[in-house]
């Protein structure tokens, strides 16, 4: 459930939330502001993928090929603990870049900026539910923002506890803009062995193998899925005028094998290599749609960990 | 509920002068079986967080577990639990416990328990030898051998492993690794009943020194109201400071703890207060592995639920480990969850073979 869904999440109002969070913070531990500041637990991800040169196509004639894309992430979510329960607080920028040739009828950007604003609760001591949203700007080139640029994805989950070794996690992903507006998924996390852990959690499943303390290597998938608002005249410029301001769902699978290596109990490194076999761009409403033509490999690092 | 009011009126009417004299008798003791249930729902509420109880409600359901306050120390957690214990009084609540026998259950993966008297020998600790062949005590005795960094020793124990290694031997634990923690709990548990956990030699092996002796006491300080509840109790024990008054029960255990097999050496202290109330307190206050220490407190009341005199028991649990301190977000309520659940699985099992479960 951890890894339900990692979107994008927010920036500039997130000042107000943090505060808000301190203060929630510092009054459960009868502290002051500026102690409780520095003990509020948080958990950060900073993150690149490359993925080398890809085809999609459109229809029998109409292909893009060749060209590769560059994925950023940076999430930083503040986690104290209140009486309701875990506190999610914070905010994530995700950017996707995308080196295409210029006759292309797809944005060479893909942005989201958005807030974190969630809660982990305990319903008893076999249940966990998360609720998280992620209310924030979810568009193309960052032009000529309005309120139509604005998305609120959220996400509640549940893992159930059936044992130390096994959980069992049901959610729902909702979004507006998404094709499919309402995406629900089932996934377990059972430890097959001392060494063995298989996490089938979306977006990241994974079977991990944990080599010692500090290094765990692992294969996996990521799965991603994001709406995105285009610009006004993207359509006009690309010959497609109904494409103008038109939401697009951009989709992609990353398959692949990784290792974690525990730096420090604060900082953990993540190297991933592997294949991209699914992407998918789809201006549902306007139906025009580029899927996947020819895979890429791809590369990713990333510092994560929390405090 | 009105007409039965007016009907024990009028039976109260025509009743004898004697019997009118038994009524009142009743109805004192009523009175008072009912202030004795009050009196021991309010004082649960004034240090537990278990702060609304219905006391006719809990003897129906299972055990009732909630996690502890927050603490500032990330290696600490602590989870609170209560229950009725139908028909039986504290005094043989308290007898039930110290006879129960924890290695019957599978699930509680406690492979061998065995008592120690308070000048104990190596000899007390032979069982080892009979430890179960399964992955945790296999993972046990290799990271003996190679004194592994997660091995919670002091520097002295380890540099006696190296003098002893060698030796041959068969059997799940080979006889050198059995002679090598034979002498370390002797001596530990010597140590203890002299000097209580003061005289505990710290954990620095490999890493930074942790004295369990500094964690009970810092879980006990991040717990003020439980600390106050249970002073005088603590202040006769060895739980955090020197040999106290009061003589413990000893004994070790091998038990699995984060899939490895650890030892670990236990004190259990008990003492009665007024109006038939028990206290008691349970320390784990060395182990080879998988937490620095963990302790159990225990509050027994007399309670009258549906005219059966029973015991409203609180317990609760806190502990500090190493591992705790890598949790964070929902891993940390992930790990309070398992606790509250193999506690809810303890003491269900508890109940069930002391005859007051149901």
């Amino acid at each position: 459930m951890q890894r339900f869904i990692r979107r994008a999440l927010a920036g500039c109002c997130v000042a107000p939330l943090l505060l808000l969070a301190v203060r929630v913070f510092a009054e459960e531990n009868n502290g002051s502001w500026l102690e409780s500041l520095s003990h509020v637990p948080f958990e950060y991800n900073a993150e690149d993928t490359y993925v080398g040169g890809g085809d999609v196509q459109r229809g029998p004639n109409k292909s893009v090929n060749d060209f590769d894309e560059n994925d950023s992430i940076v999430h930083l979510v503040f986690t104290p603990r209140t009486k309701l329960g875990v506190l999610r607080i914070g905010t994530d920028w995700e950017r996707f870049s995308f080196g295409l040739p210029n006759h292309a009828a797809l944005p060479d950007t893909l942005q989201s900026v958005a807030l974190v604003m969630g809660l982990d609760m305990q319903f008893s001591d076999s249940i966990i539910v998360r609720a998280e949203g992620q209310p924030g700007v979810y568009d193309a080139e960052f032009d000529n923002l309005g309120w139509d640029n604005f998305n609120l994805p959220f996400l509640i989950g549940g893992t159930y506890i059936y044992s130390p070794n096994l959980q069992l996690i049901l959610g729902v992903s909702v979004d507006i803009e998404r094709k499919y507006p309402v995406i629900p998924a089932a996934g377990v996390r059972w430890k097959i062995a001392s060494q063995w852990l298989l996490d089938a959690v979306l977006p990241t499943p994974r079977l991990e193998y944990e080599m010692n303390k500090d290094v765990s290597v692992y294969v996996g998938a990521n799965v991603k899925q994001t709406s995105y608002r285009v610009d006004d005249d993207f359509g006009t410029a690309n010959g497609i005028p109904r494409l103008n301001h038109a939401i697009l769902t951009y989709s992609e699978v990353r398959t692949g094998g990784g290792f974690d290596w525990k730096i420090s109990p604060i900082v953990t490194f993540t190297g991933e290599v592997g294949y991209q076999p699914y992407r998918n761009f789809d201006f549902y409403r306007a139906e025009v749609r580029y899927h996947q033509d020819g895979g890429a490999p791809y590369g990713m690092i990333s510092l994560h960990g929390a405090f | 509920m009105m007409l039965m009011k007016t009907r024990m009126l009028y039976l109260q009417r025509c009743c004898s002068v004697r019997a009118g004299g038994l009524l009142l008798l009743l109805l004192v003791l009523r009175v008072g079986l009912t202030t004795a249930n009050a009196d021991a729902i309010s004082e649960l509420a004034s240090f537990s967080i278990f702060d609304k109880v219905d006391l006719a409600q809990l003897a129906k359901s299972d055990v009732k577990t909630a996690h502890g306050p927050p603490m500032s120390n990330p290696r600490f957690l602590a989870v609170q639990s209560c229950y009725v214990a139908s028909g039986s009084s504290p005094a043989q609540q308290m007898q039930a416990l110290r006879q129960w026998d924890a290695t019957r259950h599978r699930e509680l993966k406690v492979f061998l328990h065995s008592d120690l008297p308070s000048n104990p020998t190596t000899a007390n600790f032979e069982k080892l030898r009979n430890a179960p062949n399964n992955a945790p005590v296999r993972s046990f005795v290799a990271a003996t051998e190679k004194l592994g960094p997660d091995l919670q020793i002091s520097k002295e124990e380890a540099k006696k492993f190296s003098a002893g290694a060698g030796g041959g031997g068969g059997g799940t634990i080979p006889a050198p690794v059995v002679a090598f923690w034979a002498d370390v709990l002797t001596a530990r548990t010597k140590s203890f009943v002299s000097g209580g956990m003061s005289a505990q030699p710290p954990y620095d092996h490999a890493g930074p020194s942790i004295r369990a002796s500094d964690e009970a006491n810092g879980l006990l300080r991040e717990q003020g109201k439980i600390r106050n509840q249970f002073s005088g109790l603590l202040g006769s024990t060895g739980i955090g400071r020197g040999a106290g008054s009061l003589k413990p029960e000893l004994y070790w255990e091998l038990l699995e703890a984060d899939d490895q097999g650890v030892v670990t050496l236990g004190a259990s202290y008990s003492r009665s207060g007024g109006g038939g109330t028990y206290q008691a307190g349970d320390v784990l206050y060395y182990a080879s592995g998988g937490y620095y220490v963990a302790l159990t407190l225990y509050q027994l009341w007399p309670v009258t639920v549906e005219g059966k005199p029973s015991t409203l028991v609180w317990r609760g649990d806190m502990i500090s480990a190493a591992s705790l301190g890598t949790l964070h977000g929902v891993e940390r309520l992930g790990s309070e969850s398992v606790m509250m659940k193999n506690i809810t699985k303890a003491v269900t099992f508890f109940r069930r073979d002391t005859s007051g479960g149901r």
